[in-house]
């Protein structure tokens, strides 16, 4: 491997591991909630946003300047404003099934949009769908700073987090109000996957989010054992994909999402032996429910 | 990676960047295959071309590798088609590969559309009612011979200011192509001239100065903004403007996907034709010349086998 090509990367690299630190944890909420497109649902929400702000006629028509910023926040919230609001113990509709449904119909109303649009599509799908290769020092250090924003917001408060996502009921029960820490954790998280899809594209940014979670909950039940299982996961991944994206000269993103799922059925395989208890005990677990 | 690592690499990277060059062949990185077979007929050997698209890809859309960063770090002139075809992908990777001597404005930063033809050039205020507009002009405008012998000649003025004491090698090479060039024309010339003014409908709006120069007549675009499927209205309106100019020919690029163009031409009995918009687009298309040549070739016999007029 040529040796220059370790400049290029190194603001890559670390844009990936601002992505593995915060979203390995989001991860963990979103596969305990269940709600696991719920950031491409977001992602597109806010593109939709964009969109309809390129078409004002006193925005600009600039991609990359401030109303189009703040409308796509603005329909991110909105958005996790309907998905705090939706969230019913009680309702009969799965949640899984309103995240869709907000996707598919951003996803068109983002057409329709673009359709009366007179710059180019080209701007928006950029916006979409990020390269990681071409992370600069000046996104890194501004991401990093935002999402250690977020990052402490949630260590703070993370007893009321870590009780909505684990078990609402109990958590209503005991007083906390569910929809009001649900529409914060919807909007912080809705928040970092709009600036993270900038940077790295849907496709990654959904790995960064679900592969390392799942990962470890093949080998531990304890959150703080599964957040640093993820989160080395997440490093290691980030590694071995940029090392072969350079080695086979293959689009970085793409090959880093690969990897994920490569790493991922790797440890699927070993986990009976580096964990036989577990496993066992899961085997015996879907004996029972059959 | 920790950042006792980073700083030292970061500092080897600072060093490394700006190097000295000896007087090896100059390395010339192009965005297309076209400009990149252009530079080749001009520099010779005294340069080193590299193309970051393929000729089959949409140059609109292109996906950024490792080594573009590579190529464009050690590149001591760049060549891009501008006009914003390349605003999705060549930017960033140009801040990226930290050669401040292929930076826009820079003297190894070429745009070549700078002294070429440009067509549809939008004028006083773009309006929604005009549909797809390029504010720019619209960059597919390599597709004219002419055009092709302009970016030569301002190929030939950079490389001349790069290295001074080739310039006569270099003026001589881009003589030696607009001769052959213009041999050429006077064949795919004679190849059109009975069929000037045929009507054709193109898929996208790729092909204004290659209709201009062979005497085609667009009447129309089967998806008039790349990715946004068109409207029903649209599409009828197309096919019964079609039949009522009894238009046998859709032109495509062999990027897009041929169901949409395959069902208008169903409608209208047309036939959809693939041609190449950019060198490399298919095995044998190796050169500029070459690539007319197989769209001049490919045009006249559908024309033929369809009596289009």
């Amino acid at each position: 491997m040529d040796a220059t090509v370790l400049q290029f990367l190194a603001a890559p690299f670390a844009a990936s591991l601002i992505l593995t630190g915060i979203h390995a944890y989001l991860g963990v909420h979103v596969v305990e909630r269940g709600v696991i497109f719920v950031d491409l649902s977001l992602a597109q929400i806010a593109a939709l946003g964009g969109t309809i702000a390129l078409l004002l006629p006193f925005a600009g028509h600039d991609p990359h300047g401030p109303w189009v910023y703040w409308i796509s926040l603005a329909f991110t919230l909105l958005g996790a404003a309907i998905f705090s609001t939706i969230r019913g113990h009680h309702a009969r509709i799965p949640q899984e099934a309103i995240i869709g449904i907000s996707y598919a119909v951003a996803s068109a109303a983002a057409i329709l949009a673009m359709s009366q649009s007179t710059s180019e599509g080209e701007h928006l799908k950029h916006m979409l769908v990020g390269n990681i290769l071409a992370v600069s020092w000046d996104e890194v250090l501004k991401t990093a700073a935002l999402y250690g924003v977020v990052g402490v917001f949630h260590y703070v408060f993370r007893h009321r987090f870590l009780a909505i996502s684990l078990d609402p009921v109990a958590a209503e029960a005991s007083g906390l109000n569910v929809r009001l820490w649900d529409f914060l954790f919807y909007a912080s998280f809705g928040f970092v996957v709009t600036s993270s899809v900038s940077m790295a594209g849907v496709l990654l940014v959904f790995c960064y989010l679900i592969v390392p979670s799942v990962a470890a909950m093949l080998y531990a039940d304890r959150i703080g054992t599964r957040l640093a299982i993820g989160w080395s996961m997440g490093t290691v991944v980030s590694g071995l994909g940029m090392f072969f994206s350079v080695q086979f000269d293959l689009p970085t993103g793409a090959t880093m999402v690969c990897t994920f799922g490569l790493v991922l059925v790797v440890m699927a395989i070993l986990r009976p032996l580096l964990r036989p208890g577990l496993a066992r005990r899961d085997a015996e677990a879907a004996a029972v429910s059959r | 990676m920790n950042l006792r690592l980073l700083v030292p690499m970061l500092a080897a990277a600072l060093l490394a960047a700006p190097g000295v060059h000896a007087a090896g062949p100059l390395n010339v990185v192009t965005t297309t295959e076209d400009l990149a077979a252009i530079a080749r007929e001009v520099g010779g050997d005294r340069v080193k071309v590299e193309a970051l698209s393929r000729g089959y890809q949409d140059p609109h859309f292109v996906e950024a590798k490792p080594s573009f960063v590579l190529k464009l770090n050690r590149a001591d002139l760049l060549i891009a088609v501008g006009r914003e075809l390349e605003i999705g992908w060549l930017p960033p990777l140009v801040t990226q590969s930290r050669n401040s001597r292929i930076q826009p404005g820079a003297n190894g930063y070429l745009d070549a559309s700078l002294t070429a033809r440009i067509l549809e050039i939008p004028t006083g205020q773009i309006t929604r009612a005009m549909g797809d507009v390029h504010p720019q002009g619209n960059p597919h405008y390599w597709l004219d011979p002419g055009n092709g012998r302009r970016v030569a000649q301002a190929i030939a003025q950079k490389l001349s200011t790069l290295r001074r004491d080739d310039a006569a090698f270099f003026a001589q090479r881009e003589a030696d192509f607009a001769g052959r060039l213009a041999a050429a024309e006077k064949r795919w010339d004679a190849l059109m001239a009975p069929y000037k003014g045929t009507r054709v409908v193109t898929y996208h709006r790729s092909w204004p100065n290659f209709a201009e120069r062979f005497g085609l007549n667009v009447i129309g675009y089967v998806e008039p903004r790349p990715g946004i499927p068109p409207s029903p209205s649209h599409t009828l309106d197309l096919i019964q403007e079609m039949k009522r100019q009894n238009v046998k020919l859709i032109l495509v690029e062999p990027y897009f996907d041929l169901k949409t163009p395959n069902a208008v031409a169903r409608e209208t009995g047309a036939r959809v034709v693939v041609l190449l918009p950019s060198v490399g687009g298919e095995k044998g298309v190796e050169d500029y010349i070459k690539l007319f040549d197989y769209d001049i070739d490919t045009l006249v016999s559908a024309i033929k086998e369809t009596g289009a007029r």
